[in-house]
């Protein structure tokens, strides 16, 4: 594995006829792939592709039952994610897995740490890491810890200590799912610096901009089988859906309705994160209002302080033009004001029960002093068949659904509480393009059959087609409202990174 | 008292002739089972009593130790011999009050008699055992012996909700305060026990757990720099209490009472740092508990079942006080018996 | 830290209150800051803050080991045996008792890493299988040392003379050992930082190339040594253990020293100080019923209720702080 050793022409990292099953599913079937030095290379699929598993394969996660990887032409065996490491292949979570109760160089660090026999050597890390941070632009004190920074930052985190791994082949799994656009930015001017130090990306995205801004190449995976190969010119989303899907989408902006009266009206509401900044706004009936802002913008503050799972700092929220006063998301969904959360498996769903159980949670209907079993399986069902939830039964426990199918029972368990007013924080976040297309058509329907729609996005691309009209955030408070012909990237951007004049 | 025990005695024997002679047409042992109230010395110098009997009345016999000494335990114990199928069962119940029901229905399917510690409530046939009551003032007894100008006296229990202990517990305080005999009166905790030269400033329990007696007998002489006696009511007790006086250096200014036989105390009686003990006759509640088993067990006619029974159904087997006069004669005959060297 | 110092400051406010009560009119002295009260708390604390650290170092991974009592109980029969059944010396009879409890900890950490098998079922199981295999081992007797091992319960009833009414109990000095110990591994060592990522994220702690199931089966090492350690401590402060008995529940004390302490039974989280604090309350709470109530009836109930107290005026403190820090 020295670069002494290494075959020039070959490729950097290969992967020969891969093949590898699960109980009941054939995940890969003899896919091929090659990614040279200086290359990024991206993956693109739905979910359910395979993806996932040809990237853990490439890692070292999961080892494969046929085929063979190679890094520089010659054999590789990975054991475990530590022997892909060692060889100079890092893979950078989708879901972000850093040891939060350790401080930043200490996480920077994990399972290479500085020592002198058996102890740490604490200050050459600390100060190491401040090196390494300030490559991908992250500045925090190494001591800080992990749990304190926010999404987008430990995802930079991530990054780094790929780098001070001196990883030859990063392999990055939606990275920038949970980065605001300035991150993403940051981001992808990385990966350009790390593409001109020779070093190999495999890069999964369902973004289709980001595959057509940054990569080289785009691989295709289809029902675990190459689906062809796209090279860097013949990149258009248009060619990238029909890489994956075969089918076009429709993914235009909707003509909007005309919109009723008042869904949903905020009066000064004040979040604890920004107690200083009153936020007022309106929506009608019939209508999808987008939330744009960067990350820490208080967008999903403001979502969480409208139904009270956080406390709501004065101000007055009124559903159909009756005032909710406190009480929680309980008394919220019963005033029909739900919110779909934006961590889907933390906060929406009981991962390990079932997809019964998980539809029926918030409407739970009991006979004397048992479950109203009739109830909760016919609800199930209908909104299995509703939704197009693809589950193998109303029993199949939600953890094993894929990420657009589990998105899908959320919105299923909350629509069951009848609501006037859906509230969605970040509904699409890790859902592919072919479930992320069904997600946009059911908005648009429960809109069109009268619901007010919010949603908070960070992906630009979704608010704009999306959104009827957008608020855009910054700070806590909301400093742009914009609809129609204003409703463009650019002004989105100017609102959200205070360009504008103040 | 006497009297009635060798009755029954002499009863056995001419039972166990008539057995030997009758014996081919029955050649099915009685099966029974001696059953104590915790793990401890104590019932190994019983259950040598059991072994002893099972030779000398031709039965067979379980002996059953409840490990953490709960009355829930007990119970378990009790129903698996049920339903295992036993002639008879000899039990020291560990909470009579409540047990009432259940030895009830054990006495419903098997003989049953009570040992060690009585349920006068309950349909047992008879009760094998001392008096704890009197036993407790023949301890009461020593203390006065060891203090004869009176002063503080710290008592210490495993627990006061077993019958046994209780009455132990009152015993003392009842000889120490010179009231009159009534095993029926029942002190709480925290009355204050005073009366003539002599008070019993507290009772601390230790639910079995040594440490925690330890500790205990730790704080009292912390507290109360005029403790005179430390009286210890359970086997494990008087050998913590000696310990923990030895280490704060006030042997001699704290006497030592205790219960039982365990090594440790014997041998503090020997150093002459314990002044005396009460000690019971484990050995023989195993023996005659099974002894009266087998003949009652052997005889099927009711009338002369009942003529069996002894006096007030009660087989009294008296406790004896050890001090430095009579320790060397006991210790030695204990390790006969239990064949320890 | 934060878990520490309000541990602490319940600790002072019962040992201030017992102090104040414990007054003696006649002799004028404070009967709980007497050195001979103080001299059995420390020793108590010691004895109990090993066991307190044997629980800590599984709940740090986010497991639990509920066979400490029983563990206890192994190292009080088994010692006792090798020094007067098989004439073992001191030392020997130690170290193979500690050889034996480690062995133990191998044995359930091979079963938790290694077979993936439920920490609270191995450790349940353990429990009940050590304490039983124990009862067979004595035959319900009593084991003691009888004079066998004076030398050796210097070890646990030993005193430093530290002035002249006043001696450092050495299971105290035990416990600063292993404290220090403790806390040099748990934040100097590679170890330490390891067995705190594995605590609280196995699968990311495993990704970043950590071996994840040596570090946990030697956590359980540690703990049944420790539980061990404490067992020889126990039993050479007592001179006699009985297999039904010895050491029974001693594993609720342990885990309530450590959860008290700050050790979050999620695991990833815990500190060295809260440790020796949280095992401190819980000796403190039954000296002061001994030495203020004229009953102890009421101990469990006092002592449940007094942590009870305490973790609700934390949380409410806690609340109360955070809502000031935010500016309105």
């Amino acid at each position: 594995m020295t670069p002494a050793a290494a075959r020039p022409d070959a490729p950097l990292l290969q992967a020969r006829g891969v093949g590898k099953s699960y109980p009941g599913v054939r995940a890969l079937a003899g896919v091929d792939f090659s990614l040279r030095r200086g290359e990024v290379a991206a993956l693109v699929g739905e979910n359910g592709a395979g993806k996932s598993t040809l990237m853990k394969v490439l890692a070292g996660v999961v080892q494969p039952d046929d085929g063979q990887i190679l890094l520089d032409g010659r054999a590789l065996r990975l054991a475990g994610p530590a022997d892909a490491l060692r060889a100079g292949i890092a893979l950078i979570h989708q879901e972000l897995s850093l040891c939060d109760n350790l401080t930043v160089a200490g996480a920077l660090f994990l399972g290479a740490e500085l020592r002198r026999g058996p102890f740490l050597r604490r200050q050459a890390m600390r100060s190491q890491a401040r090196e390494w941070l300030q490559r991908v632009g992250l500045a925090v004190d190494p001591d800080k810890l992990v749990a304190g920074l926010a999404p987008g930052q430990k995802q930079l985190l991530e990054i780094a200590r790929a780098l001070r791994a001196r990883a030859r082949v990063l392999i990055m799994d939606e990275p920038t799912s949970s980065l605001t656009m300035v991150e993403t930015a940051r981001l992808h001017e990385v990966v350009r610096e790390l593409r001109g130090e020779g070093v190999g990306v495999v890069y999964i995205s369902h973004r289709l901009d980001e595959v057509k801004a940054l990569a080289d190449r785009a691989v295709g995976l289809r029902d675990g089988r190459n689906s062809g190969e796209l090279p860097r010119e013949a990149i258009t989303h248009e060619a990238l859906v029909d890489l994956m899907v075969g089918r076009q989408l429709a993914t235009a902006r909707r003509q909007p309705h005309a919109p009723g009266e008042v869904a949903l009206r905020v009066d000064g509401v004040r979040t604890l994160a920004f107690p200083g900044a009153p936020v007022r706004f309106e929506v009608r009936r019939r209508e999808i209002v987008g939330i744009a802002g960067l990350l820490g913008s208080g967008r999903s503050e403001l979502l969480r302080a409208l139904v009270g799972v956080d406390e709501r700092l004065g101000g007055a929220v009124a559903v159909a033009g009756l005032p909710l006063a406190g009480g929680g998301p309980a008394a919220a969904a019963r005033a029909g004001l739900v919110l779909l959360p934006e961590d889907r498996k933390a906060q929406g769903l009981v991962l390990g029960m079932n997809v019964r159980e998980n539809l029926s949670l918030p409407t739970l209907r009991r006979r004397g002093w048992l479950v109203d079993g009739a109830y909760e399986r016919d609800l199930a069902r209908r909104t299995i068949g509703e939704l197009g939830i693809a589950a193998n039964s109303i029993e199949q426990v939600v953890g094993s659904l894929s990420g657009g199918n589990q998105q899908k029972v959320v919105l299923g368990k909350w629509l069951a509480a009848t609501p006037k007013a859906l509230l969605l924080d970040e509904p699409t976040r890790g859902v592919d393009v072919g479930a992320r297309a069904e997600i946009y058509a059911r908005l648009h329907a429960l809109a069109a059959a009268g619901l007010a729609v919010v949603f908070v996005s960070s992906d630009l691309e979704e608010v704009l087609t999306l959104a009827d009209r957008a608020l855009v955030m910054r700070a806590g408070a909301i400093r742009a409202e914009l609809a129609g012909d204003r409703l463009t990237e650019r002004e989105v951007m100017l609102a959200a990174t205070s360009m504008e004049a103040e | 008292m006497t009297m009635h025990r060798r009755a029954v005695f002499a009863f056995a024997a001419a039972l166990l002739l008539v057995a030997a002679v009758a014996g081919q047409d029955a050649p099915r042992k009685p099966k029974l089972a001696f059953v104590t109230n915790c793990v401890a010395e104590f019932w190994t110098v019983g259950s040598f009593g059991v072994e002893a009997a099972k030779a000398e009345f031709g039965v067979d016999a379980v002996v059953r130790m409840p490990a953490n000494g709960t009355a829930e335990e007990q119970k378990r114990i009790l129903e698996d011999l049920l339903a295992k199928g036993v002639d008879g069962i000899a039990v020291s119940p560990k909470d009579p009050e409540n047990m009432t029901a259940l030895l009830d229905k054990v006495a419903g399917r098997a003989l049953l008699v009570t040992h060690d510690s009585d349920a006068p409530k309950s349909k047992r046939l008879c009760y094998v055992g001392m008096d704890n009551y009197d036993a407790g003032r023949l301890c009461g007894q020593l203390v006065k012996q060891a203090l004869p100008d009176g002063g503080a006296v710290v008592l210490f229990v495993g627990n006061l909700d077993q019958d046994n202990a209780r009455r132990r517990r009152q015993g003392v305080i009842d000889e120490l305060l010179d009231r009159s005999r009534d095993p029926a009166r029942f002190d709480k905790q925290d009355a204050p026990l005073k009366g003539g030269k002599y008070e019993v400033r507290a009772t601390f329990t230790d639910q079995f757990d040594r440490q925690k007696g330890k500790a205990a007998a730790q704080d009292a002489l912390a507290r109360w720099s005029d403790v005179a006696a430390m009286v210890g009511l359970f086997e494990y007790e008087p050998p913590l209490l000696l310990e923990t006086v030895k280490a704060a250096d006030r042997l001699g200014k704290v006497k030592i009472v205790g219960f039982d036989e365990n090594d440790a105390t014997l041998q503090g009686i020997v150093d002459g740092h314990v002044h005396g003990t009460v000690v019971q006759n484990p050995y023989e509640y195993g023996r005659q508990s099974l002894a009266l088993l087998a003949a009652l067990v052997r005889e099927k006619d009711a009338e002369r079942r009942a003529a069996l029974m002894p006096k007030e159904r009660f087989v009294d087997i008296p406790a004896r006080a050890i001090t430095k006069a009579n320790v060397e004669a006991f210790w030695t005959d204990l390790r006969q018996k239990t064949g320890r060297k | 830290m934060k878990k520490a110092l309000g541990i602490g400051v319940l600790l002072l406010v019962v040992a201030a209150f017992t102090a104040w009560r414990s007054h003696d009119p006649e002799t004028g002295r404070y009967v709980f800051l007497s050195a001979y009260n103080l001299e059995n708390l420390l020793q108590r604390i010691g004895l109990f803050g090993v066991l307190g650290f044997a629980a800590a170092f599984v709940i740090v991974t986010g497991g639990i080991d509920l066979s400490i009592g029983a563990v206890v109980c192994v190292a009080g029969c088994v010692l006792p045996w090798l020094l007067r059944d098989r004439g073992c010396g001191g030392g020997a009879a130690l170290v193979l008792t500690l050889l034996l409890c480690a062995g133990i900890g191998l044995w359930h950490g091979l079963l938790v890493a290694g077979l993936g098998l439920q920490p609270f079922v191995v450790t349940l199981c353990g429990l009940l299988l050590y304490r039983g295999w124990m009862r067979g081992f004595s035959d319900d007797q009593t084991m003691g040392f009888g004079d066998a091992a004076e030398g050796l319960r210097w070890l646990a009833t030993g005193k430093l003379p530290l002035g002249e009414s006043f001696g450092l109990p050495v299971p105290l000095l035990a416990l600063a050992f292993i404290a220090v110990g403790t806390w040099v591994v748990w934040s100097r060592t590679v170890w330490g930082r390891h067995l705190f990522a594995l605590g609280r994220n196995e699968e990311a702690a495993r990704f970043a190339g950590v071996p994840t199931r040596r570090l946990t089966i030697a956590a359980y090492v540690a703990c049944s040594l420790l539980a061990g350690f404490g067992g020889c401590l126990f039993v050479l402060d007592v001179n006699s253990a009985q297999a039904s008995s010895f050491g029974s529940f001693y594993e609720l004390y342990a885990i309530a020293g450590a959860v008290l302490g700050g050790v979050a039974l999620r695991g990833g989280e815990g500190s060295v100080l809260g440790i020796v604090l949280g095992s401190a309350l819980m000796q403190v709470l039954p000296n002061t019923i001994r030495l203020l109530f004229d009953s102890d009836r009421m101990e469990f109930a006092v002592v449940g209720g007094v942590i009870l107290f305490g973790a609700i005026a934390d949380q409410v403190v806690g609340r109360w702080a955070s809502r000031r820090r935010r500016p309105a």
